[in-house]
């Protein structure tokens, strides 16, 4: 009979008769002192003798944690990976980091109070709990206070305990057993859940439904130029000033042929950059002869034809730059160097296919 | 050195201790007024001593009166080449002398009278324990919340932005009331340590300090939110007529100073007071209190002192002023607190905020 006792437990009527309660009934010894509240009771950790809880260690590292997440996880991105000029700011700036910095220490301080507190201190949801199904419980949830002597290591003395709890003024004295093992969530319930559910579906389909019905909808903002604020300012941020050189990017000034020379390495990186881009369309050796013929309506150039050997290489890095006919502008893909490197390379794949005899070793 | 520098720099010292008065007085006399608000029980035992404090709004009040004489040495404004700036003129509206020395005669009384009604009430109630005077400074604390908040606007635009009148910040006078609150707050904590250690408050415990360090906790946050928010926006604008404060109050030597104030007002406070037993620990309280207000100092030589040049003025002459300020402010506060009772008496709360718990 014993075993199966989960603990007994006293309802008080105020927090302060509960904490007058607690040092008598803890005096005994009779098993371990737990205590049920509907609100946090200040004070009653104290005399339950509960040890300080680690969450507000474990928010303070999640936190720094958080600060230092944000903090490099924008400059890798921003300054090494993919470094943006946006405003005319360094794209290092540690200022821009600041709020995201901020907004993600709080996020992960307060999932980690959240969530450490609920699952990892209080194990919570804790569904079964043998408290739960006492009439007690019932009376904690209105406005009561409990206190419950819980069996320690299988055993508990019911009468004693049931009369300290008495003797430190308790209202009504309830033996608390364990649930019957294996309970299982019934048929109704879950069929309660269901309908809940597709109530709750139907319910927000029709408040959408009425909502887009009686409001008209909002059209965006399509696009920050024509936002009213620009108007009122008369200016957005400051243009940058004429002449001014975006950062890594030196232009070939006045340049009209090509600034590379016609090296073994310079080739080679125009074979890469062909081959990865241009080849799938204008075909291996550039005469129009594409790879994708079938899936590709268009027909593509043959670079191979008179009218692109008489090209100058200005003309190609145009074509490269700007697109041309079908072709799409693909040279802000590349650097300056690459796109010049396309150009050696397409010069040395004509002289491929139209070879001179003076071209024999 | 030029004998015009010395007038400014006179006068800039002038205004700087005059804004720690004022911060002083009116931070403390704000928190008085957040009892009242909010119907508080813990800080009912603390309120005569904040009240106390308080009183540092007279000589604050005496101080930006003397204050009126700067005008044309200190702001451009106020002098003829005014006319050659066309953003100045296009506020002329606002800065001009007459309607200047109108609004800070009407500041003045607006404080000197809150002053009189919330602390002069407290101590009548002391004498005659009715119950109506709660109800009526109940009633008044509303309207003293609006006149801290305006006034506060008008001290921030008048006294600090204007020293630059083409430069301007909507957020410049929440910054000062963060910074106040904090200083008033700091002001209470120091005369509230003192009164314990004389054993004059013998009731004071843990729970009663630990709501003081809550709220300077909480402040040292919003001061330093707001303080970034001014900055960044200012910084991503980057509009030439805003940046251009920042540019000189954050290169050569003025950024050291920005980083000890980010450190004195910001970094440490929040760290020394995060653990929970240091928000009623009195000693660190005290600590902290010191340093916030003189990171509060630093906040505002720093809002003023660069309209005087490039390097930070710090000798003879600042000493000198901090010595006499401080001094006037111990022995104001000191001297009211040799009369009356050291808790509120007459107040129908004082048991229940004896025996408040956390």
């Amino acid at each position: 009979m014993t075993e199966n006792i989960f603990g007994v437990v006293g309802l008080f009527e105020d927090p302060a008769a509960l904490l007058k309660a607690v040092p008598l009934v803890q005096s005994k010894r009779l098993g371990k002192l737990e205590a049920y509240t509907p609100y946090p009771v200040h004070g009653l950790p104290g005399v339950l003798g509960l040890s300080r809880s680690p969450l507000g260690g474990m928010v303070l590292v999640m936190g720094a944690l958080g600060t230092l997440t944000a903090f490099l996880f924008q400059w890798w991105m921003n300054s090494v990976d993919y470094p943006l000029v946006v405003g005319g700011k360094d794209p290092s700036s540690w200022q821009a980091f600041v709020p995201i910095m901020f907004e993600v220490t709080v996020l992960f301080a307060a999932f980690t109070a959240g969530l450490g507190m609920l699952l990892l201190l209080n194990r919570l949801p804790d569904l079964w709990h043998p408290f739960l199904l006492s009439k007690s419980c019932a009376e904690v949830t209105r406005d009561k206070f409990a206190l419950s002597i819980e069996a320690e290591s299988g055993s508990l003395d019911v009468a004693a305990a049931q009369a300290i709890l008495r003797q430190a003024g308790a209202l009504s004295v309830e033996v608390v057993a364990f649930p019957a093992p294996a309970s299982k969530v019934s048929l109704n319930a879950l069929l309660a859940l269901s309908a809940a559910g597709a109530l709750t579906c139907a319910l927000a389909g029709a408040g959408m439904y009425g909502a887009v019905k009686l409001f008209p909808v909002l059209p965006p903002m399509s696009h920050m130029l024509v936002q009213p604020r620009l108007d009122a300012q008369q200016r957005g941020m400051r243009p940058p000033v004429a002449g001014t050189v975006a950062r890594g990017r030196m232009p070939y000034l006045g340049a009209l042929g090509n600034p590379l020379p016609r090296t073994k390495a310079v080739l080679e990186l125009g074979r890469k950059v062909f081959s990865n881009n241009c080849l799938i369309c204008h075909g291996p050796l550039a005469n129009g002869t594409p790879i994708l013929t079938a899936a590709y309506g268009a027909k593509p150039a043959n670079l191979q034809a008179k009218k692109f050997l008489s090209y100058t290489d200005g003309e190609i890095y145009h074509a490269i730059m700007h697109g041309k006919n079908a072709m799409p502008a693909l040279g802000l893909g590349f650097t300056e160097d690459e796109r010049w490197a396309v150009v050696h390379y397409v010069r040395a794949l004509q002289r491929a296919q139209h070879a001179q005899d003076t071209d024999l070793p | 050195m030029m004998p015009a520098l010395t007038i400014q720099r006179f006068w800039a010292n002038w205004l700087v201790w005059m804004l720690m008065l004022l911060s002083a007085g009116l931070g403390a006399l704000f928190v008085v007024a957040l009892e009242h608000l909010t119907d508080a029980r813990w800080s009912v035992p603390l309120r005569r001593t904040a009240e106390r404090v308080s009183g540092l709004v007279v000589p604050g009040s005496v101080a930006a009166l003397v204050a009126l004489f700067s005008l044309k040495v200190l702001y451009p404004w106020a002098r003829p080449e005014a006319v050659t700036m066309p953003l100045v003129m296009a506020k002329a509206g606002w800065l001009n002398i007459p309607f200047f020395i109108a609004r800070t005669l009407v500041c003045v009384a607006l404080w000197l009278l809150s002053w009189k009604v919330l602390a002069g009430g407290s101590l009548k109630q002391d004498e005659s324990r009715a119950l109506v005077w709660t109800l009526r400074l109940r009633r008044f604390s509303p309207f003293f919340l609006v006149v801290m908040g305006l006034t506060t606007l008008v001290v921030a635009f008048d006294w600090i932005s204007s020293l630059e009148p083409e430069w301007y910040s909507d957020v410049i006078g929440v910054y000062l009331f963060s910074g106040m609150f904090l200083a008033g707050l700091s002001a209470v904590v120091l005369a509230v340590s003192h009164l314990i250690e004389k054993g004059r408050l013998p009731q004071v415990r843990f729970d009663h300090l630990y709501n003081l360090g809550a709220w300077m906790f909480a402040f040292t946050v919003f001061w330093s939110y707001i303080a970034f928010a001014q900055y960044l926006l200012m910084w991503y604008a980057d509009l030439p007529e805003e940046v251009y404060w920042y540019q000189q109050r954050s290169h050569g030597p003025w950024r050291g100073l920005c980083l000890v104030l980010a450190l004195a007002h910001f970094v440490i406070p929040f760290f020394a007071l995060v653990p929970q037993d240091a928000k009623g620990d009195l000693k660190r309280l005290k600590r902290v209190a010191v340093l916030v207000l003189a990171a509060h100092f630093l906040d505002l030589y720093w809002l003023v002192f660069p309209v005087l040049g490039d390097r930070p003025l710090f000798s003879w002459p600042e000493l000198s002023f901090a010595c006499f300020f401080v001094g006037l402010a111990v022995l104001w506060v000191r001297r009211s607190m040799s009369q009356g009772a050291d808790m509120p008496v007459g107040d129908p709360f004082l048991e229940e905020g004896l025996a408040f718990k956390l």
